[in-house]
């Protein structure tokens, strides 16, 4: 068939030429001259290319070859103007990559799934008390055994406890991330081992030992050996057997070095601060287990009374994990959203001018019969050729704009309120990333390549032919449309300015907020004794409190280390919370309802002075506070004025009341520490002297006079000096703490900045183009007024004037919309109100003022027309 | 290709046209030439064929199957392709020929009572 059509075609010219011979001949015989026959059959005959066009449509596919015309003649417009092209794909690219780099982000962090089974059903379980203000805290092991026997929402459950271990045997000691889990571990996530095995489920006994190995530490410590199973391994001064290794991307979900099983007898012991898993029904919804949850509570504080006031807190696994960063991400996404149609605006922009530049083509091109659908097609080919192009630079911009935010977005996020850290899977650019840039640049420019076509191919085909030379105005529908998308473009850009200035000041408010005690040139790190080794020298409290205190001594005289302590908790690292309830013994006990509740926190004397938190009254502690000694401990003034208003504290004594511990004197007040986070209120906090109340796991905290980094290897040795086997693990200066505790909205202030910055530009190049084209086209009328006399200072209001009507009435209406919009961000702002009226106004001043400096340009330009030149023209 | 108007303006006439050449073929097999002047004579020239119009019109068939094309030799000589009706075309014609029988008498009673009522 397409052959016969090919020959068809091929001898068609010859079939023609007949033609018109025959009917010529015929012309000849009724009595024309020979040229009056030939015109006249040609004549009848019509237009032969037209004819061999149509006929060849018959045998093809014309849309497509169409397409390819149309691309080419596309290709060649835009290769015509390079300094459009250029200038559109640049803004198109700044637009599609600062997209696609977000959404690879937003992909990567809230939409992924976790690479468990049924990870979507899979929830976290925490109890709370909102009466003492615990809004999550871990469950006690009990918790978890009597849901397990009585929840009925859930397929199963999963226990787990984070914690470190040492390992011993072979090079330095190290301390490695431990995992204690329940054995229906590999059940439950439904995970193979990438070796070995996982454990069975009735090997609960620790007479067992058992260990399996994380993919990382069996790469880091093993080199990848798959000779390690069976091998075995010091952890905690006992032996372990290795029996299998976890596959890597498990480590999104527990990114720890070795899991070890719970033993069975010990976890009724443990009361508190384990983490539970619950996989729900298929067909339960997390209202119905968050009810039957709050049911249960309720029933086992009958049977458990220090229960009573405990619920049961359900958050699903795949959102708990992203909860800090999600309102970042999305702020952000919003915000590209908007960047993204500013540069559409701006593209639009050019593509209008340039099509009422093209009017005279287009007319003639009517004219020669070239139907709407045909232009409107090659109107969108244009754009959509633009934004491909826009969409693959976006491409590289995104690959470069991943890379560099994989820097500073951290790869470790914490729970808030829960102590707890998650840690992020890397950020790249994957399929569903590319397929997004494909959909926003191809719907871009659908978007801006419809603008010209529906604001020019409406004009009169005769006119405009008529206009001759001179066809420079392009009507008021030009204008309109232009003027829409600068008042658009310039209210986005307010949005986004309002949204980074309030960003701004937010973090630079977090920045400055005094966190109680002088955060500069602290180092700290944590040590761990290891007496749950059989063997270990620290089993007996005092023999605790006397390691860390000879620590102390070693590290204090390390050179440049200008005071030191031991913590159990180093304010603002989330490393863990000790909360008790309370008495006040010579208060009258409080009604049941009304348990009090404070922070605990050991400390070794130097703590304070250290950490410069300063005494407000009475004393700190010193070294004769021992076991020896009347107990005694020290608030915070958050704890003195909520448990005692205008009493004197001093004096008076506090009972931990679920303890056996002695009453303790308060012998001093001391300031507030923000202990959670910044943007924290401070907690009620009692301080108990580490000699009276010795520790497993303390935190040094050193104040030096050099960098925390360069005196560190010589506080390890100091350390080590003390003891060889000593394993020193969470090294951080107090900058890196507060820097990752403030990793949201520092992603999201420097984020947002970049594109408020780049809305701006877009904005002032949007509005200088307009005006430009502005003066462009009334340099006629302006040639006339400065003849007839107009002044200079006329001619500079006519035109700036014109500019700056619009980006009023954009910047009026990008003020209201932020109104709407910013609450939207309230949770990521502190010390600063989502309506912030300075920032409001400032913004809109700045944006007045880039507008004036946008217009001012082109209005510059006006000035030098020359009238006798522009009237020579007439 | 062109406006929507224009659109079905050609594809009406092409339907008529395609029906005319499918009728002038019934005769006998023709050449493009022979096939113009055949339908404007039996239309006692009222029907003014934009004769290039015939040429896409042909493929069409061909493509169809309607009509097949043959070489031979025309009135003075030359070669010159000749198109002839298929078994297909027949039919074809058969079926065209009493819809726009149908048509053209629908158009007729309409048409006809207006003058009557004037």
């Amino acid at each position: 068939m397409k052959r016969r059509g090919k020959r068809l075609l091929s001898d068609l010219d010859q079939e023609i030429r007949e033609h018109i011979e025959l009917a010529t001949q015929e012309n000849i015989e009724r009595g024309m001259t020979a040229e009056q026959a030939r015109y006249a059959a040609l004549r009848k005959f019509g237009n032969v290319t037209r004819v061999k066009e149509d006929a060849r449509e018959v045998w093809t596919k014309v849309w497509l070859e169409q397409l390819g015309q149309d691309i080419r003649f596309g290709l060649r417009q835009l290769r015509k103007s390079p300094g459009f092209t250029a200038i559109a794909i640049l803004t198109l690219a700044l637009g599609v990559g600062a997209n696609a780099a977000i959404f690879s982000l937003v992909n990567t962090v809230l939409l992924q799934h976790l690479p468990v089974r049924a990870s979507s059903r899979l929830v976290v379980i925490w109890i709370s008390n909102l009466k003492n203000g615990w809004s999550r805290i871990g469950p006690a092991g009990q918790d978890y055994l009597d849901w397990k026997d009585q929840a009925q929402c859930f397929e199963d459950l999963f226990l787990f406890e984070h914690g470190t271990g040492t390992v011993t045997g072979g090079g330095e000691p190290e301390q490695v991330a431990g995992l204690r889990v329940t054995t229906n571990f590999a059940e439950f996530f439904g995970v193979r081992p990438l070796l070995g095995r996982y454990f069975r489920l009735d090997e609960t006994s620790a007479r067992h030992n058992l260990v399996v190995l994380s993919y990382a530490y069996w790469q880091r410590r093993y080199a990848s050996s798959p000779a390690v199973l069976g091998q075995s391994m010091t952890l905690n001064g006992e032996v372990y057997t290795i029996i299998g290794v976890l596959p890597s991307d498990l480590a999104t979900v527990f990114p720890v070095d070795v899991v070890v099983p719970f033993d069975n007898d010990w976890l009724k012991r443990v009361d508190s601060d384990l983490g539970v898993f619950g996989r729900l029904r298929a067909n339960v919804t997390l209202q119905q287990a968050s009810s039957e949850m709050s049911v249960l509570m309720g029933r086992i504080a009958q049977q458990r009374p220090d229960r009573k006031d405990y619920g049961g807190v359900l958050v699903p696994l795949e959102s708990a994990r992203v909860e800090y960063i999600r309102p970042a991400l999305l702020l952000l996404l919003v915000a590209v959203g908007c960047l993204l149609l500013i540069a559409c605006a701006n593209v639009g922009n050019l593509l209008v001018s340039r099509a009422v530049g093209r009017r005279r083509e287009i007319a003639a091109r009517i004219a020669l019969g070239a139907g709407l659908g045909r232009l409107t097609r090659q109107f969108l080919i244009e754009s959509a050729l633009l934004a491909l192009a826009g969409g693959a630079s976006g491409l590289l911009l995104a690959l470069w704009t991943t890379y560099v935010l994989a820097r500073f977005i951290p790869t470790r996020i914490p729970v808030p309120n829960a102590a707890d850290y998650v840690s992020l899977p890397s950020i790249h650019i994957s399929a569903p990333v590319l397929v997004f840039i494909l959909l926003i640049s191809l719907l871009t420019g659908l978007l801006f390549g419809l603008l010209p076509v529906f604001q020019t191919l409406r004009f009169d085909v005769n006119e405009v032919l008529k206009e001759a030379g001179r066809g420079s105005s392009s009507g008021p529908r030009g204008n309109r449309t232009r003027a829409t998308l600068v008042i658009v473009e310039s209210a986005l850009a307010v949005v986004l300015v309002i949204g980074a200035g309030l960003m701004v000041q937010s973090f630079s408010r977090l920045l400055q907020s005094n966190p109680g005690f002088n955060s500069n040139h602290l180092l700290t790190l944590r040590i761990k004794l290891a007496n749950d080794a059989k063997d270990s020298p620290y089993k007996e409290p005092r023999r605790q409190a006397a390691a860390f205190e000879r620590f102390l001594t070693a590290v204090q005289a390390v050179a440049g280390v200008q005071s030191a302590a031991f913590t159990e908790i180093v304010p603002l690292s989330q490393d863990d919370m000790d909360m008790a309830q309370f008495v006040i013994q010579e208060e009258p006990p409080a009604p049941r309802s009304q348990h009090l509740a404070s922070d605990f926190r050991d400390v070794t004397p130097d703590f304070f002075h250290t950490m410069e938190i300063p005494l407000l009254h009475g004393r700190v502690f010193t070294e004769h506070d021992n076991l020896d000694s009347p107990r005694v401990v020290l608030i915070d003034e958050t704890f003195a004025q909520r448990f005692f208003h205008d009493q004197n504290p001093l004096g008076k004594h506090v009972q931990i009341s679920d303890s056996t511990r002695p009453p303790r004197e308060i012998v001093g007040i001391v300031g507030a520490v923000l202990d959670t986070g910044l943007d924290q209120r401070p907690r009620p906090t009692i301080y108990l002297p580490s000699l009276q109340s010795p520790d497993q796991t303390m935190s040094l905290v050193v104040r030096t006079a050099l960098p925390p980094s360069s005196i560190l290897p010589a506080i390890k040795n100091a350390i080590w000096s003390v003891d060889r086997d000593q394993p020193i693990f969470n090294v951080r200066p107090m900058d890196e703490i507060i820097s990752s505790i403030t990793s949201a909205q520092r992603v999201a202030f420097l984020t947002l900045d970049v594109f408020a910055f780049l809305a701006l530009a877009l904005a002032a190049v949007g509005i200088y183009g307009v005006t430009s084209y502005a003066v462009g086209q009334r340099i006629h009328e302006i040639g006339v007024r400065m003849a007839l006399g107009a002044q200079r200072s006329d001619i500079l209001r006519l035109v700036i004037f014109q500019g700056m009507k619009l980006a009023s009435v954009g910047v009026v209406i990008g003020l209201l919309a932020s109104l709407l919009l910013t609450h939207l961000m309230t949770g990521l702002l502190f010390g600063v109100s989502a309506t912030d009226p300075l920032t409001f106004v400032a913004v809109a001043f700045l944006l007045v003022w880039v507008a004036l400096v946008a217009c001012h340009i082109p209005a510059r330009r006006a000035l030098r027309v020359d009238p006798m030149v522009i009237l020579r023209y007439e | 290709m062109s406006t929507g108007e224009e659109k079905e303006r050609i594809e009406l006439l092409q339907g008529t046209l395609d029906l005319l050449i499918l009728r002038t073929l019934l005769l006998g097999p023709a050449h493009g030439h022979a096939i113009t002047k055949a339908i404007e004579f039996r239309s006692d020239e009222v029907l003014k064929v934009e004769q290039g119009s015939l040429y896409p019109a042909l493929h069409r068939l061909i493509k169809r199957g309607w009509i097949s094309v043959e070489e031979g030799t025309s009135e003075n000589n030359r070669r010159a392709k000749f198109y002839r009706l298929t078994a297909k075309g027949r039919k074809q014609l058969a079926a065209e020929t009493s819809k726009w029988e149908k048509f053209s008498g629908a158009i007729a009673r309409i048409l006809r009572p207006t003058e009557e009522r004037e």
